[in-house]
This record gives C-alpha cells, structure tokens and sequence, in this order.
C-alpha cells in the first residue's frame, strides 16, 4: 500500500515539470525514427543495405541514447531536490547540435530544459528560430544541384539575415523577460519581428503581437483570452509541433518562390530520367526526368492552399447557413437543414465526382466541388452552438435594448460561438487535404502538369515494383502535413475548452 | 354474487366505452395533428371526400356559434368599464419612458399610431382571454374544425360511413396515435424526401454541364445529324422538367435508361456492382469494428499509460493516412516484396479481399477507437460505476457490464455516420485494388460524361447510405431507454 503511495507521489511530483515530459517525448521519438531509418536502412526481404539510412539510424539512436540520459538525470535531480540542477541544464547547450541533423524533437527539448524560467515569449522564440532554421537547411540542399535559382543568393541572404535576427531575439528575451513582464526597450523588436512574418512564420507575428500587447498594456495583469490560449496550447508539446510543420511548410511554400528552381519540377529532362535518390535529388527523379524533392515542395503550396480553401469557403457559409438557421429557428431552420439533409446525404467524395465530372477536371472546379459537400457539416456545428448561445441572458439583454436582428448575429452570436467550428475545421483541412490527393490520383483534381502530391503518386505509383521511393515519399509528406493538422486541432480543442480534457 | 354482477357491469361498460373510446381517440389525435402544418395538409389530402363535408357542417355552425356572440358582449363590457382607455393610457406612458430612456425624441404622431396599434393588441388579447376562462366555466366549447371533426365522428354512423373513403386517413391518424410508428414513419417520409432531393441536385449539377456527351462519344468527326439523332435517342434535347420527371420516373421503376457508352442497362449494371461494394465496405465494418472497440476500451481504462499513449498516436496516424497511399504500400510490401496476398481483387479468392478490406477500414477503426476512448472515459467517471466499484464488482464487470452498454450509444452513432464516407471512399479503394464494384464504375463514367451512369451511381449509393442511417437511428432509439421515453413523449 505504501508503496503504491509512494509511486503515485513519484508521478505527481515528475508531472510538475514540462521538461521531464518533453525529453521523455524526444528521446522515444528519436529512437522510434532511428528504427524507421534502419528498417529502410536494410532490407529484411531482399537483404540489401544502404548506407546513407544506416548511418542516419545510428545518429539518431545516439541522441535518443543521450536524451535519454538526461531523462534520467532530470529524474533523479526531481526525486532527490524537487528541482532540476543547473549542471543538468548545461547538458541542454550540447544537444543543440541535434538541429544540424534535422532531429527537432531532441533540439526542443535541449531549447527546453536551457532556461529555467520558460515565459510563453521564450517558448515562442524558440520555434520561431526553428522553422527559419528548418527552411535554411531544406533550401541548402539545392546547393548540390546542377544551377540554381537566380534569386537563390539574394533568398538565402534574406533567410539568414532574418535567422540572425531570430537568434538575437531569443537571447534578448531570455534576458529581458522576467515573470512574463515585457520590457519597453522591446518595442522596435516586437515590430521587426511582425515584418519577419512575411516569411510566413506564424510563431514570429504571434510572438511580435503577443510582445507588442503586453508593451502597450504596460504589463498589467489584463484577461488576454488569445496570449492565454497560445500559453495552454504550447503546454502541449505535440500540439506545438504540429504547428511548427505547419509553418514550416507555408513559410517554405512562400520561401521556394526564391530558394527553389521551378524549372526543375516541372520541365523534362531526358538526361535524369528515373534517378536514384541522392544529394543532387534527394527523392530521385520521376519518368520525365524532374527532381521529385522541388516537386514535392511545390505541391505543397497547392495543396496547403487547396486545404485551406476547401475549408474556409464552406465554414463561411455553412457557418452563415447554420447561425441564420439556428437563430431564427421554425420555418427558415426547417428549410436550410432539409436542403442541407440531401446533401448530407451523398458521400463528399461522390458529390465532388459527379461535380467535377459535370464541370471539368481543373484546381478551381476542385475546390468548388470540395467546398460544398463540406458546407452541411459545419452548418450544424454552428447551428447547434448558436441554439445553445442564444438562450444566454446577455443575447436577452441585447435584445432588450432595442439592438437589431443583425447586430446580435453579427457582435454577440458569432464571436461567441466559433470556437467548436475552428477547431473542427483545423482538424478537416486534414480530410480535405487528402480528398485533393485521392481525387487528383483518380484524375479528377489538380491539372496532371501541376505538380501536386496526388499528382505525384499516381506517377509513382507506376514504378510502385522497380521505383517504390517515387510512391512512398510523397505519401509521407501527406501523412505528415494531415498529422501535423490533426495535433494541432486536438490541441486547439483542448486549449480552447479546458472543459473538455 | 354481488361482485361477480359489478364485474359484468363494467365489463359491458368497458366494451361500449371502447367503441366510443376509439370515436374519441381519432377525434383527440385529428385536433392534435390539425396544429401541424405538414400534417394537416396530409390529412385533408388523403381524407378529402370526409373533410368536405366537416367544412361544410363547419362553416354552417359557425355562424350560430356561441363565441361570437359572447366576444361581442364582452368587448361591450370592457369598453364601457373603460378598460380600453385605461389601457390606452397605461401604453403610452410605457413607450414615452422607452423613449426618453434611449434619448430619442418623441413624435407626437408616430407615438399615437404605435399606441392605438398596441393598445388594439393587447384589448382584443383581453377579451380573447376572458371569453375564454367564461366559456370554459360555462362548460361550452368554441366551433373550430377540428371539434367539428370531433363531434361528427361520435356519431357511430358518420364512423362508419367515413371508414371506406377515409381509410388513408385512418391510417395516417392510427399512425400519429403510436410513438414509435410515428417516429419510423416520420424517419420513412424524411428518408424518401432525401432520395428525391439528392436525384434532383445530381440531376441538376450534370444538366447544367457545359461538356456535351454527344460530341465526346461520337467523336470531332461527327455531323450535326448524328449529334441531334445522339441527343435525339437518349432524350437530351427534352426540357429540363421533362428529363427532370425521366429521372423521378426511372428512380421508382428502377430504370435509369441506358449507359452512353456501351449502350448498356444502367440498372442491371448497378445491381451487378453495388453488392461488390456492399460486401467490401461490410468486411471492413466488421474488422475495423474487431480491433477498434477492445483497444479503445482498453485504452480507456489505462488512460495515460504507455498503451494508451503509443494507441493515441496510433489513431491519429491511422485518421491521417491516405487510403490510396496505404494501398500502395500495402500492394509494395505484402503482395510485391513477400507476395503473401493478391494484389488485385479477385472474388473467388477470399485472401484477395484482406488488403481492401483493412485500407478502406482503417479510417473507421480509427474514429471508432477514438470515440470508444472517449465515451468510455466519459462513462467510467459517473457516479453509478464508482457504485458499481464501491460494491466490489471486478473490474472486468463494471466495464463490459455497466460501462460499455452506455458508452456504446455514441459508437453506434459514429459507425452510422462514418458508413457513407466509407462508401463514398470506396471509390479510390477500388480503384487501387482494381475492383469491379460502384465507385470505380462512377469514376470510369465521368470521363464522358455518361449521365445516366453517375446518376445511378450516385443516387444508389445515397439510398444505401439513407438506409443504413435509417436501421442506425431506428436501432438506437430501440437500444437506448433515453431516446425510447424521448419518443413516447413527442
């Protein structure tokens, strides 16, 4: 019994610190990719061996093996003095080099466990100088190509530049933030930081915001629902991450416009026909001899853009539909949740079919056909949060002061029911991402020319017997954008509603 | 003696009355079913010789009817009380305040029209109410359509008159009558509502298409003759409307016409692939159903241990991975590398429907998972299972007996709903694995487009769907005492 007790006391006291949990996290996933990479590594069936992968394996065991040293000292400190010990901090400095092999799990946690006293500005900064960090070496790989783009230079000099400055920012706030008091001296910072955000890194325009709120508040202890919300969700570790490749991949879709050569994704090439993975195309080249890699980081765009499309259009109006039903309720709710019944009723794949048979195979089409099998879903999301918000007393109070029918809508019911529809269209961008590939891959979606990662596979999945890395890599790149939205959606759910967990 | 002869007595008493009992009832059920708009056209449709003549006896005792007469006296009574000028007085107070309260200036004009509008309101209101609480203390009740009907029908001869041409009402006013058939005949009437909806909008979006099957059929060489006979055989240049009532015709009869291309029946097609499709989509339930509800359920109970962690991310990359994609490296690794399983679908070979039937259910098995977690967490944490424990039950017990009952409602709701994706889904599946069922039959017809065929398709698989919706809702409201008690109230 008493030891029972005593290993409950143990749990409580090691679930206190983030930072036992994220070098758990890190160092397990570190040694489950260094098993991936061996299993690709050598070959069970055909008995081959590549190196590259090999070696790739033992590096990332090796961190994983150290990583989980410092668990164990993390361990041992809180057991023993219920803190963590400054020489157990230091070990953090040398597992930064992780970055440089693209282990960001084991980098996350060495930024984590550096600083004791972890302001959400800090937290910010960190991933902030990771996805510009990131996008540096994804577009270095383009120096072993035979040219380059011309503004390649002028691109990489801006990135670092800017990496230069996101570096300086994470030193400047873990001196100048203290007790998550921001010092005036910041201001230039803060709207330095904001204009980095045309790289298309979220973390960099919400830590200039959330920098630049505090300043003009003067620190006060004011009810900030958004800065609280990015608290509760960078509490969430694997939430963080799935917005980390989430920007990673919008900044590198606004990035490759300088840093990557179009030419090579989509012109042929009949000197580099089916290659090998390798430095010069580290994904190998399809039929037409184009490099898969910057074909991939040009689907990427297409698809991020079609997602997020796909999802807007139908929360803006299903949203509409659902708060217009919702609110006047009889007759007009009766009406729009009927005519939305039918077309709940054919599956959205079906529907985008027969759309897009009727109308014609290209991106915009797609996105239309998409949108609207989407659209009677998010209507009954809104429609029931508005039914619920407007029994509230305040939408009674409003109307008691005379306010109009719109003015309630638009001021009081709206903003206060988009909470459930945000996070249920984070986590459909996911489906609709995968909808666009699996219809692009029938040949009804995006345009054969264009690369799309659909697009892609279904030239891949040609070689699938002699050439199987054609079919595989952009697969994962889907898997992993749709699981970087699906974590971040189910941390959003959580830091949205505490309720909920 | 005496208690035998009582019996008898009440016993006759009990038969008259069940015949009058019976009168009443459809008197009840019609006044209840009148304050439906929907219904109360269903009724006076399907009643109409009946509810001809209850207007006629209605309009003619409704000029003799008590309740004018009474209002006009009342209203007498009220002005000459000075009711009315009180009221008058007492509203415009009200609106002056209201707006002096909201700084606004008062327009002698506007303020007397709104008031003699309300003041007319709130009187004729009044006098409604009074009349109403007097006729009811005198015991009379007001002529209305629906008492009209009421008081014909106990009279035994107008019953049974009105049995044989009112016997469709009858039986509308016999169904309103009974919860539960209510509700499955409302879940009925909703269902084929649904069936004609989705035929009219897939007919539509393929009307309003600007590709001509004609020209992609005969070629760029056709002549104008032989592109007007094309349109001409499979009725394309008839008006809309026409091709419109075609379509709801064919939906009934089961005859879609005949294909574009290949010149064959549409439905003779469909009943060859839809079964395919059935029968894939209903092994992949079973198995998607076989391994997500013990691991979620063992998941719930573990919560926050390593199985409950390393099956969360399990979930999640099973949510996340494309169907074609699993596919492929599905065919790449068990049917290429170790060649243990087909790689096309084959029906005679049943180890050839393993590896569609896990892709296309790995969606379903990971919501379910999903959903088994969090609705068993949900239940495990209310106060009768900390009951259930307290009195010392197993583990074990509490959950597979008091928890998982519970916990199972939203489930069921999930695999309804994720059922259409599935077969929605189906049609990348086959694909992959070249399979012969619905969904690749849509996808290799809209290249045409071969309207006749996308519209069977579609519309078939949407009534599939509304059907498997249907025994969803219906078993659960069976299931489930909640939604039963639910039912029986409305």
């Amino acid at each position: 019994m008493r030891t029972h007790y005593e290993k409950r006391a143990t749990k409580r006291k090691l679930k206190a610190f983030q930072e036992y949990k994220l070098s758990n996290f890190a160092a397990s996933a570190s040694i489950v990719l260094a098993i991936l990479f061996g299993l690709s590594g050598y070959d069970l069936f055909e008995r081959t061996v590549s190196i590259p992968f090999l070696v790739l394996a033992g590096i990332y065991l090796l961190f994983g093996m150290l990583q989980l040293l410092v668990s164990a000292k993390i361990r041992s400190d809180i057991i023993q003095r219920n803190t963590i010990q400054a020489t157990t901090r230091i070990f953090g400095f040398s597992l930064i080099i992780a970055l440089l092999t693209g282990n960001i799990f084991v980098a996350i946690a060495a930024l984590d466990i550096i600083k004791k006293e972890k302001s959400i500005e800090y937290m910010l900064s960190i991933y902030m100088a990771l996805t510009n960090i990131c996008i540096i070496l994804i577009s270095a790989l383009n120096l072993f190509k035979p040219y380059v783009a011309d503004l390649f230079l002028l691109g990489m000099g801006i990135l670092l530049a800017v990496s230069v400055l996101h570096i300086a920012a994470m030193i400047l706030i873990g001196l100048f933030v203290k007790n998550g008091d921001v010092s005036r001296h910041l201001l230039p910072l803060a709207y330095l930081l904001i204009l980095t955000a045309v790289t298309g890194n979220v973390f960099s325009l919400l830590l200039g915001l959330t920098l630049l709120h505090k300043i003009r508040h003067g620190n006060k202890e004011v009810l900030v629902t958004w800065v609280d919300i990015v608290r509760r969700l960078f509490r969430n570790a694997m939430a963080a991450l799935g917005l980390l490749f989430i920007t990673v991949l919008l900044s590198l879709s606004i990035c490759s416009y300088f840093t990557f050569e179009y030419s090579l994704a989509v012109e042929n090439n009949y000197s580099t026909l089916l290659l090998s993975p390798s430095l010069e195309y580290p994904f190998g080249t399809d039929d037409f001899g184009r490099c898969v890699f910057s074909r991939i980081i040009f689907g990427g765009r297409i698809s991020l853009l079609v997602g997020i499309l796909t999802t807007l259009i139908p929360v803006i109006i299903g949203g509409l539909l659902g708060t217009v039903s919702g609110f006047y309720g009889k007759y007009v709710d009766n009406f729009i949740m009927r005519a939305l019944d039918i077309l709940y009723a054919v599956p959205g794949m079906l529907l985008a079919i027969a759309i897009v048979a009727a109308f014609g195979a290209n991106t915009t089409n797609l996105i239309i056909a998409l949108s609207i099998g989407y659209i009677p879903t998010y209507a009954r999301t809104m429609r029931a949060t508005v039914l619920s918000v407007s029994n509230f007393e305040f939408i009674e109070a409003a109307r008691a002061c005379g306010a109009k029918d719109h003015a309630i809508i638009f001021k009081h019911i709206i903003p206060n029911s988009l909470a459930p529809i945000i996070v249920k269209a984070t986590l459909t961008i996911g489906i609709a991402v995968i909808s666009t590939s699996s219809l692009s891959y029938l040949g009804l979606g995006v345009e054969p020319h264009i690369p799309e990662w659909g697009n892609i596979l279904k030239i891949g999945s040609a070689y699938l017997e002699s050439k199987s890395y054609l079919a595989v890599y952009p697969g994962i790149a889907i898997i992993v954008m749709v699981l970087s939205f699906n974590f971040f959606g189910d941390g959003l759910r959580d830091a949205l509603d505490p309720k909920l967990k | 003696m005496a208690y035998i002869n009582t019996g008898r007595i009440v016993q006759e008493k009990l038969k008259t009355t069940d015949a009058m009992g019976v009168r009443y009832r459809i008197g009840r059920t019609y006044e209840k079913m009148l304050k439906n708009q929907l219904y109360k056209i269903l009724l006076f449709i399907s009643g109409l010789p009946i509810n001809l003549v209850v207007a006629a006896v209605f309009f003619i005792q409704k000029r003799s009817d008590p309740f004018l007469k009474w209002r006009e006296e009342t209203k007498f009574r009220l002005r000459k009380e000075g009711v009315e000028n009180q009221l008058t007085a007492d509203i415009r107070y009200e609106l002056t305040t209201k707006y002096i309260f909201f700084n606004k200036e008062v327009n002698e004009s506007k303020l007397h029209a709104e008031t003699k509008k309300l003041a007319a309101r709130v009187f004729q209101e009044e006098v409604t109410k009074k009349v109403d609480d007097a006729m009811r203390a005198a015991g009379i009740s007001k002529v209305t359509y629906g008492s009209t009907f009421s008081k014909l029908i106990n009279h035994p001869l107008f019953f049974a008159v009105s049995m044989i041409p009112g016997a469709l009402m009858y039986l509308f006013i016999y169904i309103y009558s009974k919860p539960y058939l209510k509700y499955v005949f409302d879940r009925l009437v909703m269902m084929v509502f649904v069936i004609f909806g989705v035929t009219f909008l897939v007919f539509t979006i393929l009307y309003l298409s600007p590709l001509d099957p004609a020209a992609n059929i005969l070629g760029q060489t056709a002549t104008v003759e032989q592109l007007r006979h094309f349109n001409q055989v499979y009725g394309l240049d008839q008006p809309y409307l026409v091709q419109l009532w075609n379509s709801f015709k064919g939906l009934v009869t089961f005859d879609l016409g005949k294909s574009f291309a290949g010149n064959e029946m549409v439905s003779t097609e469909i009943i060859r692939k839809l079964p395919i499709t059935l029968q894939l989509t209903v092994i992949s339930l079973i198995i998607a159903i076989l391994m997500a509800i013990p691991s979620g359920l063992i998941s719930a109970t573990r919560q926050y241990s390593f199985f409950d962690y390393g099956f969360m991310v399990l979930v999640l990359l099973g949510l996340s991975i494309p169907d074609f994609w699993q596919g492929l490296v599905a065919i790449l690794y068990f049917s290429i590398k170790v060649q243990w399983l087909p790689a096309t679908f084959n029906p005679d070979n049943w180890l050839s429907v393993i590896n569609p039937a896990i892709v296309l259910g790995t969606g379903l098995a990971a919501s379910v998972a999903r959903m088994t977690r969090s609705s068993t967490l949900e239940v495990i944490h209310q106060d009768y299972i900390v009951t259930a424990k307290a009195k010392g039950l197993s583990e074990r017990k509490v959950i597979l007996k008091h928890a998982l009952g519970n916990a199972l409602i939203p489930i069921v709701t999930v695999i309804g709903l994720q059922f259409g994706g599935m077969l929605g889904g189906a049609a990348v599946t086959e694909k992959v694995f070249n399979i012969n069922g619905i969904g690749s039959y849509i996808v290799d017809k809209q290249f045409i487009p071969d309207i006749p065929g996308i519209l069977a398709g579609v519309i078939y698989v949407a009534v599939t769907i509304s059907i498997v919706n249907l025994i969803v809702d219906l078993l659960y409201a069976f299931l489930d005492p909640r939604i039963r008690s639910k039912i029986s109230d409305y």
